[in-house]
Parts: C-alpha cells; sequence; structure tokens
C-alpha cells in the first residue's frame, strides 16, 4: 500500500456513500415500483370495466336478433314464411335497419329445408344430423358456436323453434361475422390491444389480431379461467408482458377475452416513471461526484497536514543536530583553551622576565624575542578560531547580552544592502540615537530583524521603498519595518505568524520565517506584531522590554 | 597604582596558575597561584587577597563550588571566573553567586590586569555583588 491513507479513504467513501444513497435509493425504488402497481392495477380495473361492457354490448346484439327471430317464428306461419319471396323480403326489410343477416331459412321438422333465402345454394339440404338444429329442437333457441357446414365457410346461427298446434319448424339466420366481429373489435384498445371470443373448446369465434384465424386454437386454457369477470396479468408466446380480461358471455358458451401490453396503455405514466428513474440516477451520480470530491479533499489535506509535520519534525531534527553539533564545538574549543592559556602565560612570562636589557645580552637575544612574540601571535591566531567556535554554539542557546539595537539594525542592512540596491528599493533607517543599550540575544535578534528587512524588501518589490525605525515606546523598544508593498489581507493576517504558512509561490518561502520570528520574540520575551491597516502596505513591529543593562 | 592588589590565581593547570601569578607580580600586583579549590580556600583564609581569578572546569572541587564557599565565608573578595568553555548556564550560576566578572581563556594579560583592577575599585564600594553583564568575548 503505497498510500497511507487508501484504506481510510475506501472506508470513508463507502459509508458516506451507504449514508447518502440508501435512502434516497430506497425512496426512489420504492416510489417507482408504487408507479408501476398503481398504474398497473389502474389498467386492470379499467380492463375490467371494458369487459363488462362489452361483453353487454355483445350480449345485447345476440338478445336483440334472437327476439326477433322469435317474433318472426310467431307471428308467421309456415306457408307464410315458406314463400322466398316474401322470405326475401323480410330480409331485406331486416337488413335495412342494419341488423346484418346473412340469410335466413326455414327448416321443418324434418331437417329439410323448405325455404331459403341468401347468397348460398343450400335449398335442397337436410339439416338433421346438424348439432345447431338439434339443439334448436331441444332448447327452442340456440345459438350456435362457428363451424363450417355445407357452405363450407365459418359461421354462426340463431335458431328458433316454433310449436305450433302439431307442427313444429326451426327458423335460422346466419349473422354477418363483418359487423360481429367488428363489434367484438370495439373492444380492443390502441396498437397492440386484442379483443376475441373464444367457445367451451378454446377455439376462435371471431380472428384474434395477434392469435390467428376464426376456428383456430387460442392460447388459453378455459380449465383455467374461473367463472366470472377476471383479470390477469400474463406473458405471451412472444415473451411480452400482457394483462387479459375474461368475461364470459351470458348464453354460456363463450368467453370474450381482453388482451392488452400495459406498456402502450401506460405510455405517458411509465415516461413519468422513468423521469423519476432517470432523476434519481442523476442525483445518485451527483452524490457519488460529491463524495468521491470531499473524501479527495479530506485526504488531501491529511497528506498536507503530514507533509507540514514531517517538515516542521525535520526542522526539529535540523535545529537539534545544530545544537549537538554546538555543543561538540564547545567542548572542542574548551579543551584547546586551557592549554593555549597556559602557552600565552608561558610565553608571557618569559616576555616578561626577558626585557629589553637581557635580550641584548643574549647572542641570539633578537630571535627569542621575536618568537615568543610569534608565539603570542600564533596563539591569538588559535584563540579567534576557538572563541569563534564558541560563539556559534552559544547563537544555539539564548546567551543575553547587551545589545546595541540600533547598531544590530544597521549590521542587518548591510547583508541586505546589495539585494536592495540590485532591486531598487530605497531603504530607510530612521533610528533613535538616544535608544538605551538592552539584555538581549543579540545572534536572534539579528535573525528576526534580517527576516522582517528580508520580506519587507520582497514585498516592496522593484522601485519600491522600505523603512525600518527604532524608538522608545513606554516600558519598551520598539522597532518597526514598513514596506511599500500591497500590505496583509485582512483574512490571512490571522494566519501569516502559523508554521508554514506563505504566500510566496512554492520553492519561494518556507513559510517558516515568520513563525520561527514569533517564537525567539516570545522567548525573548518581547513580541512581534502585524501593525498594517489593510490597503498599506505591511508594517512588522517588535517589542522588547526596555531592561537596559547596569553600567559596571 | 598607588595600592598593591593582593591576587589568588586559582587553575588545576599548575604551569598556568603560575605563570600567570608570576606575570602579574612582574606588573606590580601581589600574587600567589593556588592548584584546587580546597587549597584556595585556605590561602584566602590565611593571606586575604582582595580578588581571586578562578577557573570554572577543576576536578574535586570547582570553580562555582569554590566561588560559593568563597562568597559564604569572605563576602569582601571579588571573584573573577575564567573558563575554556563559553557555557551560559555557568557564567550565569557564577554571576548569580556573586562573582564580579566572567571571561574566556585564554585572555590577554592586559585585559586581566584591567578587570582586576575594576573588582577592586568595586570591593572597595562594597556594591551588590552579581549584576555585572557578561562579557562577549
Amino acid at each position: 500500500m503505497n498510500h497511507p491513507y487508501a484504506n481510510l479513504s475506501r472506508r470513508m467513501t463507502v459509508v458516506a456513500l451507504l449514508v447518502a444513497l440508501l435512502p434516497l435509493n430506497g425512496l426512489g425504488l420504492s416510489l417507482y415500483y408504487y408507479f408501476n402497481y398503481a398504474n398497473t392495477e389502474t389498467l386492470k380495473e379499467e380492463l375490467r370495466i371494458r369487459a363488462l361492457n362489452r361483453a353487454s354490448a355483445i350480449e345485447l346484439f345476440l338478445a336483440e336478433r334472437t327476439a326477433l327471430l322469435e317474433v318472426l317464428a310467431h307471428s308467421a306461419r309456415l306457408t307464410q314464411l315458406s314463400n322466398e319471396a316474401a322470405l326475401s323480403r323480410l330480409l331485406s326489410i331486416m337488413n335495412r335497419r342494419s341488423w346484418s343477416f346473412v340469410d335466413l331459412g326455414i327448416i321443418d321438422a324434418n331437417g329439410d329445408h323448405r325455404a331459403y333465402v341468401g347468397p348460398y345454394l343450400l335449398k335442397q339440404q337436410n339439416y338433421r344430423d346438424a348439432p345447431w338444429f338439434q339443439q334448436a329442437m331441444l332448447k327452442g333457441v340456440y345459438i350456435s358456436d362457428v363451424f363450417l357446414g355445407y357452405r363450407q365457410v365459418p359461421h354462426f346461427v340463431i335458431a328458433v323453434k316454433h310449436d305450433n298446434g302439431g307442427e313444429s319448424w326451426v327458423l335460422r339466420a346466419t349473422i354477418d361475422s363483418d359487423v360481429f366481429n367488428r363489434l367484438v373489435r370495439t373492444a380492443q384498445v390502441g396498437q397492440t390491444g386484442d379483443a376475441y371470443i373464444v367457445d367451451k373448446q378454446g377455439r376462435l369465434q371471431t380472428p384474434s389480431r395477434l392469435g390467428g384465424k376464426v376456428m383456430d386454437k387460442a392460447d388459453l386454457d378455459l380449465r383455467a379461467v374461473p367463472p366470472g369477470i377476471t383479470v390477469k396479468e400474463r406473458v405471451n408466446a412472444a415473451g411480452d408482458k400482457v394483462i387479459r380480461a375474461c368475461a364470459p358471455l351470458e348464453h354460456g358458451n363463450w368467453l370474450l377475452v381482453i388482451d392488452q401490453n400495459p406498456k402502450e396503455i401506460l405510455g405517458p405514466l411509465n415516461l413519468a416513471r422513468n423521469v423519476e428513474l432517470g432523476v434519481l440516477g442523476l442525483a445518485s451520480l451527483f452524490i457519488i461526484a460529491a463524495v468521491l470530491i470531499m473524501v479527495r479533499l479530506f485526504i488531501r489535506r491529511l497528506e498536507a497536514n503530514d507533509a507540514e509535520r514531517a517538515a516542521l519534525d525535520a526542522q526539529l531534527a535540523h535545529s537539534a543536530r545544530l545544537v549537538s553539533l554546538g555543543r561538540m564545538a564547545a567542548g572542542v574549543a574548551h579543551e584547546i583553551n586551557n592549554p593555549l592559556a597556559a602557552i600565552s602565560e608561558l610565553a608571557g612570562e618569559a616576555q616578561d622576565i626577558l626585557d629589553a636589557e637581557q635580550l641584548a645580552k643574549l647572542e641570539e637575544g633578537e630571535v627569542v624575542g621575536e618568537n615568543l612574540g610569534r608565539i603570542q601571535n600564533q596563539v591569538e591566531r588559535a584563540r579567534n578560531v576557538t572563541h569563534r567556535m564558541l560563539k556559534f554554539a552559544r547563537r544555539m542557546e539564548p546567551h543575553l547580552e547587551s545589545t546595541d539595537v540600533n547598531e544590530l539594525i544597521r549590521e542587518t542592512y548591510s547583508f541586505v544592502e546589495k539585494d536592495a540596491l540590485f532591486n531598487n528599493v530605497r531603504v530607510e533607517l530612521m533610528l533613535d540615537p538616544a535608544l538605551p543599550l538592552v539584555q538581549s540575544d543579540r545572534a536572534q535578534l539579528q535573525q528576526v530583524a534580517l527576516n522582517l528587512i528580508n520580506n519587507a524588501l520582497d514585498a516592496a518589490g522593484q522601485g519600491g521603498w522600505v523603512r525600518v525605525t527604532s524608538g522608545v515606546e513606554g516600558n519598551e523598544l520598539a522597532v518597526r519595518v514598513c514596506d511599500s508593498g500591497p500590505g496583509v489581507p485582512r483574512d490571512l493576517a490571522e494566519r501569516i505568524f502559523d508554521p508554514f504558512f506563505t504566500t510566496k509561490a512554492p520553492g519561494q518561502g518556507t513559510g517558516l520565517g515568520l513563525s520561527i520570528s514569533h517564537a525567539i520574540m516570545q522567548r525573548l520575551g518581547g513580541s512581534l506584531e502585524l501593525e498594517s491597516k489593510p490597503g498599506m502596505g505591511a508594517v512588522f513591529v517588535i517589542r522588547l522590554p526596555n531592561r537596559a543593562p547596569e553600567a559596571p | 597604582m598607588h595600592r598593591t592588589i593582593k591576587v589568588l590565581t586559582v587553575d588545576d593547570d599548575r604551569e598556568f596558575a603560575a605563570a600567570l601569578a608570576e606575570r602579574l607580580e612582574l606588573r606590580g600586583l601581589w600574587a600567589r597561584p593556588a592548584y584546587g579549590g580546597w587549597e584556595a580556600l585556605r590561602i584566602v583564609e590565611d593571606w586575604s587577597p582582595e580578588v581571586v581569578v578562578l577557573d570554572v572546569d577543576m576536578p574535586l572541587l570547582d570553580g562555582i563550588a569554590t566561588l560559593g564557599h568563597l562568597k559564604r565565608l569572605h563576602p569582601g573578595v571579588e571573584v573573577i571566573l575564567l573558563t575554556g568553555r563559553a557555557s551560559v548556564s555557568a557564567a550565569m550560576e557564577g554571576l548569580a553567586l556573586g562573582a564580579f566578572e566572567f571571561l574566556i581563556k585564554p585572555t590577554p594579560i592586559e585585559e586581566l590586569i584591567r578587570c582586576i583592577e575594576e573588582a577592586c575599585r568595586r570591593g572597595g564600594e562594597d556594591g551588590e555583588p552579581g549584576s555585572a553583564p557578561v562579557q562577549g568575548e
């Protein structure tokens, strides 16, 4: 695992996504399913009502025609009806009123066709063995299933028996299939809806748009259809979902079937449902993106903190190394200083003893005198080295000495004078000549001053100016470093002393200068503050307690 | 110099202490060496010098401890501490215990003599001990 936070990142992402997406999608999906359920239920109810209405209409159609035939049969005699001219007139009158009879026939009790008007040549036929004839003779009124008969065309008939004082006969009419099929078809809706009638054997009595021609078997198991009006969802042979309403017709042999593909009817409602799903999907995507971005930002922040900590640790380790190096230097210097002091004193003593007269007496006196002087010079050289080492070591610990702050500022400025000239920055030192000496750590004060002056030069930029003033304020010494730069925005003013906070370009500043300076001033019992007003250049002020060293 | 100053030079490095005493003598001061803390205390008892030049880093009884005893027994004696190291804590401690000055070896003889004379003057005034600044070099 190269990323220390990969695990945390994964866990956070998963938890946040669960917390955000579960309720949202739970709500969305339950809405979706409720939509679906409600729509389907609405459609089923609609189908049930349509099946009921259409079944009534079909029943009415059949009942009206049966009644008409009964009236005819009862109001006329066999001899009258056997007159084909009269029968033909009767048929045309009836059809003028769109009763949609194809033909009319009179059959006597023996099954012989006594009279026939219609498009087929059936005059000579005997119907003694025809099921509809036997049923009509038995029941009085009979509506047949569709059959081929002598004419070899699928049709169904209504037959009415009449008894008249010993002789009985049957009046039979064939119903115009087109009219009847149209009537049934009014029950179907849309491009995909289907409506048809099946008989007890499951044969189609009217053509089905999808299921085939009349007399074909319908894909329907009649034994599975319970009595009464039923509405069921099913899957058809093509694999589409279909809602099927079945309504038995009153004369008992037929079943009206209405098939409806819910997709077509529910289109607008489903659109709303799909829009809801789409919105849900978009919202989920948005949440996922937001979570990922937030987790990424959070992890970045953590990594940045780690990097800061690592840099601070490195800084501390570096300081610790410097301190131990300083200790070592001090130890070495000390070990050398003692023999050095002895050499110095011994040579000095020799010099003291051998004054000029005595040297003159000696043959090589001049050489001895010179050599003693040279020994002192060499001791001086070594002393310079060891004292420099000690100074370096002392810089690591606060070391109070009486300090001339003005002189310190001048010296500090001398370090950066070349930079200022090079960048054409005008530097003014307005130092109070009456400034008292203070007890402080000169080296650390110098570090702070250098830092502030460097910052000011950076802020002033080409052609700007920097002003450093010193003075006594109450019981404190104050040193101000002002620049002509853009100043510090109000929202950053609180953070500029934070470690690793920098406004400079990456690689230009560590962001440690001001925080270290701030820490140094606190350690020295003083303070470092930003004093500028927004819109003006920055003004940093160093304050030091005015504790003048006692004059010895 | 009207008054002769009595100086005791104390260092575990015998050559140094002796040579320093000798040089001070040649410059018109009274000087005697001592080679350790205890010896220094004994000689101060007998001889009562005005100034003691005292090395900080010595075995058995180091300079700071010696200084403590000296100031307790003879508050009038002025002590100049010498050290090969520039330890701030030792300097602070020494000054707090009433040393007059804190010098880093090797010290040029002229500087040491100037310091001895100043200490003598202050000893005469019976000023407050322990408020002298640390010398930078």
